[in-house]
Order: structure tokens, then sequence, then C-alpha cells
């Protein structure tokens, strides 16, 4: 099998969007539910960088722009979601999601 | 970009402008009022500050016009871009009014500075024609409501609900990421135009199947359509009012309009195919488990969340038929969030004057206060899709598109049907409420209730504005 460059970041940025989506699900506690979804993002901004580097235009520079944006995103929901991390801490005295449970219904 | 003119950016961003700007003056007024002067003047001040923006921006909207694409393509300014910008604006200035029991909420100054900036990020969704803008208008709004939704620290429901929309909200943004940089590497563009033309030269491929899902389950969970509808319980019950207001309303209405304008000028009607099975199991997932999940809920804003997941799917519906004209799910989306935010305005008015979270709280409303009572009333006949009030006509011309485009054995048609099946189920737990208000007797001790002037002008305009827009369709129709 013969896997061009752009195939290995592909596969790479596939795996790394897989491992952030089975952590985002998967644990209790909210910080890491948080670095589940950072890594999902991250594996998008892999796949324009990709796509940018070895597609027809590279000269245009639209994916390192767009993943420029994404990073400033990224920081802006990290730094929202540990202010709400806070809050619920603040509540529960714990961050744990299981507890987080006084809606239902 | 070669050649783009700077005055075209000012005027097709004055909107968003004047929302930023207005935003930080009330920021920076209340930081500079001494801590001496009273909260209350305080809090009126930044209210008044946050109408003049939206008001200004609203203007700003209708001279920015309705002559095309604008800087490059990276802005369409439309019909659709025009109406949806007003119709945000719109419902942004009545959850404004309606807010009323602000006081409860410390800070009430950023509070109308965030909800300004989600209005900005609404407005920037409704008149985005490319990817990297589509992304940045999503996550400011989104960041703005997380923040909103979790916004009264005194409430530990306010909290949660706060951590659970955005952890939903956050992994439905990556999602969005990662399908928006598949569809970037299938056409090596980001503008919409050219992506419709890249992908419409080429044979669909699996990359583009996995790109679309990816995009539309970002979509699904926008719109709270099930299965992606487990936050909206949730945060309806536990948000602020205001916050819950414009969730349930304004965001509706740019997510509908951003992700009609998506898919069909940005994706294409050639590769429709790939996507609306998708979306028409979305549709018919969330008409379902809506409708019948809501029969259940003794919380009143429980029960408006589940009435918004099948209200989701009847927009999903509008959605899948918008390619010759999405004036009738804009037409839906608007009725729908006036009729919304009126029934929050209601529950806000009740929750000032004491606990009610239950339906029974709701017995006696009128004798408690005829007017309140009224206004209701028609919100919820709205919802119900009762002649001749606007909800009535939102559906009507949705389902009617939806048999023009397939026909009465189509997709589409079936799915019409189901949602005038599930409308009679919904017409069940509407009528619950109202029984409630107007057949029920009065607890012992419930008070009159007092309104606000600002929230009962609100009030009254959302329902005139429901029976006038019943009346009327061609107001909004007519304009696409």
């Amino acid at each position: 099998m013969n896997l061009s460059p752009l195939h290995l970041c592909l596969l790479f940025s596939s795996a790394l969007f897989c491992v952030g989506l089975i952590g985002a699900l998967s644990r209790g506690n909210s910080i890491l539910v948080l670095l589940g979804v950072e890594l999902m993002l991250n594996a998008g901004n892999i796949n324009l960088i990709a796509f940018w580097r070895f597609g027809p235009a590279p000269a245009e520079g639209t994916g390192v722009l767009f993943v420029l944006f994404a990073i400033a995103i990224a920081a802006a929901e990290a730094a929202v979601g540990l202010a709400l991390v806070i809050a619920v801490h603040r509540h529960q005295r714990n961050i744990r999601l299981q507890e987080a449970n006084h809606l239902r219904g | 970009m070669n050649g783009v003119s700077y005055v075209e950016l000012w005027r097709a961003l004055l909107p968003e402008g004047c929302l930023t700007l207005g935003a930080l003056l009330v920021l920076a007024i209340d930081l500079a009022a001494p801590a001496s002067r009273p909260a209350a003047a305080r809090r009126g001040a930044a209210t008044a500050l946050a109408l003049m923006a939206l008001a200004a921006s609203a203007w700003a909207t209708v001279r920015a016009g309705t002559d095309g694409a604008a800087f490059g393509g990276v802005f369409a300014l439309d019909r659709l871009t025009l109406v949806t910008r007003l119709g945000v604006i719109g419902l942004a200035l009545l959850t404004v009014a309606l807010a009323g029991n602000l006081s409860r909420l410390a800070n009430a100054a950023e509070y109308l500075a965030l909800i300004l900036f989600a209005t900005a990020g609404f407005t920037l969704m409704a008149a985005s024609n490319q990817l990297l803008l589509a992304f940045l208008a999503l996550e400011l709004a989104s960041l703005s409501l997380y923040v909103l939704a979790g916004f009264d620290k005194t409430r530990p429901e306010s909290a949660e609900a706060g951590l659970k929309y955005f952890l939903f909200g956050g992994v439905s943004a990556a999602f969005m990421l990662f399908g928006f940089s598949l569809l970037y590497g299938l056409t090596g563009s980001i503008a919409f135009p050219e992506i419709a033309r890249q992908l419409a030269a080429q044979p669909p491929s699996a990359l583009l199947v996995v790109a679309l899902v990816m995009v539309l389950v970002a979509f699904g969970f926008k719109a709270a359509a099930a299965p992606f509808h487990l936050w909206a319980p949730d945060v309806y019950e536990g948000a602020p009012v205001g916050s819950a207001a414009l969730i349930a309303s304004a965001s509706k209405l740019a997510g509908v309009a951003f992700f009609a304008r998506l898919l069909w000028a940005g994706i294409g009607a050639p590769v429709a195919a790939t996507w609306l099975p998708v979306l028409a199991i979305l549709a018919a997932a969330s008409l379902v488990l809506g409708n019948v999940a809501a029969l259940a809920q003794s919380n009143v804003r429980r029960l408006l969340a589940y009435s918004a997941i099948s209200h989701a799917g009847a927009l999903l519906l509008g959605v899948m038929v918008a390619g010759r004209s999405p004036g009738s799910v804009v037409y839906y989306a608007v009725t729908y969030g006036l009729a919304t935010v009126g029934a929050f305005g209601v529950i806000a008015a009740l929750e000032a004057a004491g606990p009610s979270q239950r339906i029974e709280d709701l017995a006696g409303l009128h004798r408690r206060s005829p007017f309140l009572a009224g206004c209701l009333a028609i919100y919820i006949l709205s919802l119900a899709g009762i002649p001749p009030l606007a909800g009535f006509l939102g559906k009507f011309a949705v389902f009617a598109d939806a048999l023009r485009a397939g026909g009465l054995t189509g997709p589409t048609g079936w799915l019409a049907f189901l949602a005038i099946a599930m409308g009679a189920v919904g017409l069940y737990y509407y009528l619950l409420i109202l029984k409630q208000a107007f057949v029920a007797a009065p607890k012992n001790g419930a008070a009159k209730i007092f309104i606000p002037p600002a929230a009962r002008l609100a009030l009254g305009v959302a329902a005139v504005a429901i029976i006038v827009f019943g009346v009327a369709p061609g107001l909004i129709l007519g304009a696409f």
C-alpha cells in the first residue's frame, strides 16, 4: 500500500478526532471532556493544514488562515468552558458530571 | 482578494458594528458609573443603551440593502439576510424588554452586553457566505449563549445548564470544524458558490458523505433536533429566563437561515441526494420524539423545550424544501420565535411573582392577570398551529412547499403528513397549559401579578405581531 503524505495526515487527524470523541463521551470529569473537545478541534485544524499544504493552491494560504482563527476560537472556548466548570464547582464542590444532575425529567 | 472595497465592507458590517459598539458602551458606562448610584438606575441606563444599539443595527441592516454579494463574496446581502437579520434583531429587542426580572441577576450590564454580542453573531451567521466567516459567527453566538445560560451564579441549575450546553456545543463545534475542513479539502475553496460549483463537477465520494454528516450533526445540535436534543430540556429549565428565550428564538432563526444557505447555496442541489435523507431522518425523529416526550412533562419550561424539539423537526423539513425559496422556513422560524419569546416572557412575569416551574403554577392565571393569560393563549395557540395565528400559516407554508417539492407520496410529503399527525398530539399538551391558565381556579393566596411597563409593551407587541403576521403573511413571505 502506497500512502501519500496527505493520506497519512488524514489518517492521523481521523484517529485524533476519534480519540477526542471517545474521551469526550466517556469521561466523567468535565475538564477531561474539555480536553477531548480540544483534541477534536485540533484534528480539524490538522486537516485544514494538510489540505492547504498538499492542495492545488498552497499560495493562497486559505487553510492556514482558517487554522489561525480556529485556534483563537478554541482558546476562547477553553476560557468559557473553564469558567463554567468553576461555576459548577462553586455549587457542588467537585466537577464530576455524574453529580451535575439537578436538571432531569 | 484584489480590488475589494472597504466601503462595501463597512456597509455590510455596519449592523454588527452597531451591536458590538453598543455592547462595549454598555460595559464601559456601567464600569464608569459611580458605585453610589442605585442598581436600578444603572440597569435602566444599560437597558436603554442596549435597545438603542439594537435599533441602530436594524437601521443599518435596512440600509445595507439586498444587492447581492459584498466584499469579494464573503457576505451575501440578499433578502434572506435582510429578513433574518431584522428577525433576530427584533427577537433580541423583545428578549431585552422581557427579561424583566433582570433585577434577580447581578451585573445586568454584562448580561445585556452578552445578549448584544450573541445578536451580532446571529446577524453575521445570516450574512455569511463563506466557511470561515460562518464558523466565526456561529462560535461568537454560541460562546455568548453558553455564558448567558450559566449567568445566574446564585442557582446551581444555571451553572449546570451552562456547562451542559457548553459541552454539547463544544463537541458539535468540533464536528462542524472537521466537516468544514473536509469540504475545503474536497473543493479547495471556502466560498459557498465555489464549493457548490466544485461539488457539482465531481462524482459523489465517501469523503463528501462524511463531511456532510458531520456538518448535519452540528446543525442538529444547533436546532435541537433529535437525537442531538439532550441539552435542550436542561438548558431551557436551568438557564435564566432571558437566556432561555434567546436560545429558543433568535438562535433558532439564525441557525435555520444559515444552514439553509450553507446546504442549498454552499453544498448545492446536485449533491442533495447525499444529505436530504439524513435531514429527513433527523426531522422525523424530532417530530415524533418532541411531541411524545412533551406529553409526560410537568415543568412548563421543559414542556416548551420538547415543543421546541418538535418544531425543530418542522424547521428541518422546511430547510429540506428551501431550495426554491427559503421564504416559508424563515417565516416559520420568525413566527415560532415570536411565540416562544412571548411564552418565556409570561414565565418571567410569573417567576418574578413567585416560584413557578410546574404547569399547576399557572392555575387561575386569568384571574391573577387577564392580560398575561390572554397573551399566553395567543402564544400557545400559535405554537399549536391554530388559525388565524401566524403559527398556523407557518406550518401551512412549509407543508405546502413540502408537498410541492415531492408530491403527495414523496419523502417530504410523508414528512408533512407525519408533522400534521404529530401536530394533533401536540395540541393535547398545549391545551393542558391553557386549561390550567383559564379553567383551573387560582390557588389560595395567589396574588395579582405585577408586570413592568416595558415587559407589558413587549408582550403586547409579540402578541399583536403574531396576529398581524397571521392575517397578513405576505409581510414576510412577500419579501422573498
